[in-house]
């Protein structure tokens, strides 16, 4: 049984359509003019227990909008969706016990008072007894290395640290499920690694089921053996990550090195030139004309080192989205 | 001078436009505003029905007569509206705290000016704007009025409303000027606003306080910013008692000029000295 | 019970917290308290001024110079409870709804209106309370009048029913404004309608004053909130006489239903939640 069925899920927002100038203002004391914007155009998903998922996406791709749903923070427009049974928008008490929402770009801790008062008021809400309780927020914030600043007011904490605090309070009631929304956005390469080996070691520990949405690859390569790449509010991949290349890679790049250090003048009739910088060169290629042109090469030059790579991943991805895009206006 | 003309247009412009947009909040608020009055109104009759009831002669109350107490309060609606400039000296305090204030000692424009400006436009549109819902108050309300006042007191009330707006101006901006002296002034501020509340005569006519008390309370400009108009208008100060009114608000005026000007030159002058 | 224990141990949570965090901006906290008693002070300076010029407010309504006190202490008793508990949040509501910051609150697995009501606690508006229970005892000395045990009793009851409505009718408006786009209007609308209770409602009176008062009375129930208590404490309650038990009791049905229409209000504005894109 999928702790998480996601249905054809839908939503959309009726926005005010604001228009620059002093007539238009005018013209908006009598008539207001609306227009649709559709976070989320029908997704479908299956999630098994203990999975740890990705959500890859641009930004307003709807991997917020979705996770906002499965939380139960808004009500979807079309489409259904239970997580462990629950329907997420029906706010049932049972359900908001066993799961919970990160995110980011916004705090949930009390600003000016230390971290530890929002445990505790965490602690009295999810009605956690006192002794689990303690013992969960010790190992939490040893794991995380912030046991010395739980006296600190949240303001005076640098954002690694918040959102290290962020965590701790999201998982003090042990929830089966955790939806994590760009938590390592804008932190420090170290701040970044930290959360993931932590969040990576909690899921094994644990075998709690994550969605983490984000748009840096590093999380995603670390911690999740699936990727879900979000765009225009639809699914356009779900699969592993490697998949991806497969599935999206269109080109491959060819490096190589010549033994006589002169780089043929014609380079380009193989294909794009990346860059020559003797003896190197760079080369893109379409895949399926990677043997001719290697074998051409091999046989045209002195070579004396040559690969054959996939690009960077970002690219193929960034690819994808653009893709996505611009099918969207097309 | 045209430039200038252009920056005024502009400033109107903009704050025309950024008020539209909050059109429900407007219409309803202003009107909203009057509220008040209504509970006045009945107040004010149970009052004199108990002074009747009482066995006095007296129809009139420290001089006013029950419909000159309703026309008073709709009269400092109007005061009100040209002397509070909300936000004025808060802001100005903060302007200084956060650093804002020094493009006005770097560059050409005099501060003062500029902000008179704004608000003045400010005052403008949103008057303008707020023309209808007020006329129609005052329309409902003709009842408590004994018609329009002679020329000579008309010309006298409108005199007093302009100076209301320029008296109330030049004591915000002086206030927020202590800004560059002291950092939090926020708690001076808001006991101005309480103290300015109770002696402008926004809550009742200053005529019924005890003599002591109104002797206080006319020594000091702030019922220059509420009372003083609406007294005119109704009559209550006039002749010498008139014309002398109007000549000391006009110092005080004056007073608070030089006030506002000597704040700015020297606070700009220590507040430069710690290297803002 | 451990429900109920819970929401117990959450609200001392937030009392404890604001507190806490009023203590760390000492200055603000203070200066509200003196702006807070400074507008208590300025009225009761307006109706001692009032009182000079004549002995009783209407007549034959009643309300003299030491009952018009007592009027005053259950006003300012029940005003400043409202202010302490729910002020705060009535006014970020709209906010919190506009601007998304109703995210977390949602998925807490508790009463959503509980935790959006009390979660800020304004202890500067509490020295009032004692301003008002100090007026009151000395109003009831200058009378010379000691009211009887039911009395006694009811009144609390009677501040906690007015504290309710004034709370229900807050969070109707602040909830309602979510349809309204901006804040300003509803909020302030409140206060109009509290301030029509700045006097006795037997100062309505007359072909206008009528209809008001019973508007203010049936339809919103503004007026019984002080007056009922008020009345409560100067007269003995007297079983046979309607008048004395009409309004009391028509005053606990109106607790009821303002609550129903807060609670009905607010569900409506949290599910059109749009919660602002991150």
């Amino acid at each position: 049984m999928p702790l998480i069925e996601i249905e054809h899920l839908a939503k959309s927002y009726r926005v005010i359509q604001k228009k620059e100038g002093l007539g238009a203002s005018i013209r908006g004391l009598f008539r207001r003019e609306y227009r649709t914007v559709q976070a989320v155009r029908g997704i479908d998903l299956t999630v098994e227990a203990g999975e740890f998922v990705a959500f890859l996406g641009p930004n307003g791709a709807g991997k917020t909008t979705t996770l906002k749903l499965l939380s139960g923070v808004l009500t979807p427009s079309g489409g259904t969706a239970r997580v462990m049974g629950h329907v997420p928008w029906k706010r049932e008490n049972p359900y908001r016990r066993r799961f919970a929402l990160v995110m980011g770009q916004k705090n949930q801790l009390w600003w000016d008072l230390p971290a530890a008062e929002s445990f505790r008021l965490h602690q009295h809400i999810y009605r956690i007894e006192p002794r689990q309780f303690q013992q969960t927020c010790d190992e939490l914030t040893d794991l995380l290395g912030v046991g010395h600043l739980l006296g600190r007011p949240v303001r005076e904490l640098s954002l690694g640290e918040r959102m290290k605090m962020e965590l701790i309070a999201a998982l003090l009631h042990s929830p089966d499920v955790l939806f994590l929304d760009e938590p390592t956005i804008g932190l420090d390469v170290v701040a970044q690694h930290t959360i993931q080996t932590f969040l990576k070691h909690y899921q094994q520990v644990r075998n709690v089921t994550i969605l983490l949405s984000s748009h840096y690859m590093k999380d995603v390569a670390a911690l999740c053996g699936r990727v879900v790449i979000i765009a225009q509010g639809r699914i356009v991949y779900d699969g592993s990550l490697a998949g991806i290349r497969d599935r999206f890679a269109a080109e491959k790049i060819i490096s190589l090195a010549v033994a006589d250090g002169r780089i043929p003048p014609d380079l380009d009739r193989y294909g794009e030139v990346l860059s020559i910088e003797p003896p190197r060169a760079k080369l893109r290629v379409p895949r399926g004309a990677v043997p001719e042109v290697l074998a051409r090469l091999l046989e045209s030059c002195p070579i004396e080192d040559i690969t054959v790579e996939d690009p960077p991943l970002e690219e193929v991805i960034a690819a994808v989205f653009a893709q996505s895009e611009s099918k969207d206006e097309g | 001078m045209t430039a200038r003309l252009a920056l005024w247009w502009t400033v109107l412009r903009i704050s025309l436009s950024e008020r539209l947009i909050y059109r429900a909040d407007f219409a309803l608020g202003t009107l909203m505003r009057f509220l008040p009055v209504v509970t006045q109104i009945f107040l004010w009759w149970a009052v004199f029905e108990g002074v009747a009831a009482s066995g006095a002669a007296a129809q009139k109350i420290a001089g006013y007569s029950y419909r000159d107490f309703i026309a008073y309060y709709l009269l400092t609606y109007i005061g009100r509206a040209l002397s509070s400039m909300p936000g004025l000296a808060s802001g100005l305090a903060r302007d200084i705290r956060d650093g804002t204030v020094k493009k006005y000692l770097i560059q050409p424009i005099d501060m003062l000016g500029f902000l008179l400006l704004t608000r003045l436009a400010h005052k403008l549109v949103f008057y303008t704007m707020a023309l209808l819902p007020f006329a129609l108050v005052f329309y409902l309300c003709r009842g408590f009025f004994s018609g329009w006042p002679d020329a000579v007191t008309l010309l006298a009330f409108l005199a007093s409303l302009v100076m209301a707006f320029l008296l109330g101006f030049l004591i915000e901006a002086t206030l927020g000027m202590i800004g560059f002296w002291f950092l939090e002034v926020s708690s001076l501020l808001f006991v101005f606003m309480l103290i300015s509340f109770f002696c402008s005569g926004h809550m009742f006519p200053l005529d019924i306080l005890p003599e002591f008390w109104q002797a206080v309370l006319r020594a000091i400009p702030l019922q220059y910013l509420a009372y003083f108009p609406a007294a005119v208008f109704l009559g209550k100060i006039a002749g010498a008692e008139l014309a002398w009114g109007l000549a000391i608000e006009a110092a005080w005026i004056v007073f608070f000029l030089a006030a506002a000007r000597a704040a700015f030159h020297f606070g700009a002058r220590h507040y430069s000295a710690y290297g803002g | 019970m451990t429900a109920f224990l819970s929401y117990l141990r959450v609200l001392a949570t937030f009392a404890r917290n604001s507190f806490v965090r009023d203590m760390t901006f000492r200055g603000n906290f203070l200066i509200e308290a003196v702006t807070s008693l400074g507008w208590a002070s300025m009225n009761l300076a307006f109706y001692v001024l009032i009182f000079r010029y004549t002995p009783m407010i209407g007549a034959g309504t009643g309300w003299g110079r030491y009952e018009f006190f007592l009027f005053f202490a259950t006003g300012l008793l029940i005003s400043s409870l409202v202010q302490t508990f729910f002020m705060t949040n009535a006014d970020e509501l709209s906010d919190l709804i506009r601007l998304g910051g109703l995210d977390f609150i949602l998925l807490k697995p508790m009463d959503t209106q509980f935790l959006v009501s009390l979660k800020r606690i304004d202890w500067s508006s509490l020295p009032n309370f004692a301003v008002g229970a100090a007026l009151l005892a000395y109003a009831l000395v200058e009378l010379h009048y000691a009211p009887g045990p039911t009395e006694i009793l009811l009144y609390p009851l009677y501040l906690a029913c007015g504290v309710v409505i004034y709370y229900s009718l807050m969070m109707t408006m602040a909830a309602a404004t979510v349809w309204m786009g901006r804040n300003l209007t509803l909020l302030d609308f409140w206060f109009y309608l509290t301030n029509f209770n700045r006097f006795p409602m037997e100062i309505y009176g007359g072909p206008y004053g009528l209809p008001l008062r019973w508007l203010l009375t049936f339809i919103i129930p503004v007026l019984v909130v002080v007056n009922v208590p008020a009345e409560i404490l100067l007269r003995p309650l007297r079983p046979e006489m309607p008048r004395d038990w009409l309004l009391p009791a028509f005053t606990l049905l109106a607790t009821a239903a303002s609550l129903a229409l807060s609670r009905w209000t607010f569900q409506r504005a949290i599910a059109s939640y749009r919660s602002a894109s991150s």
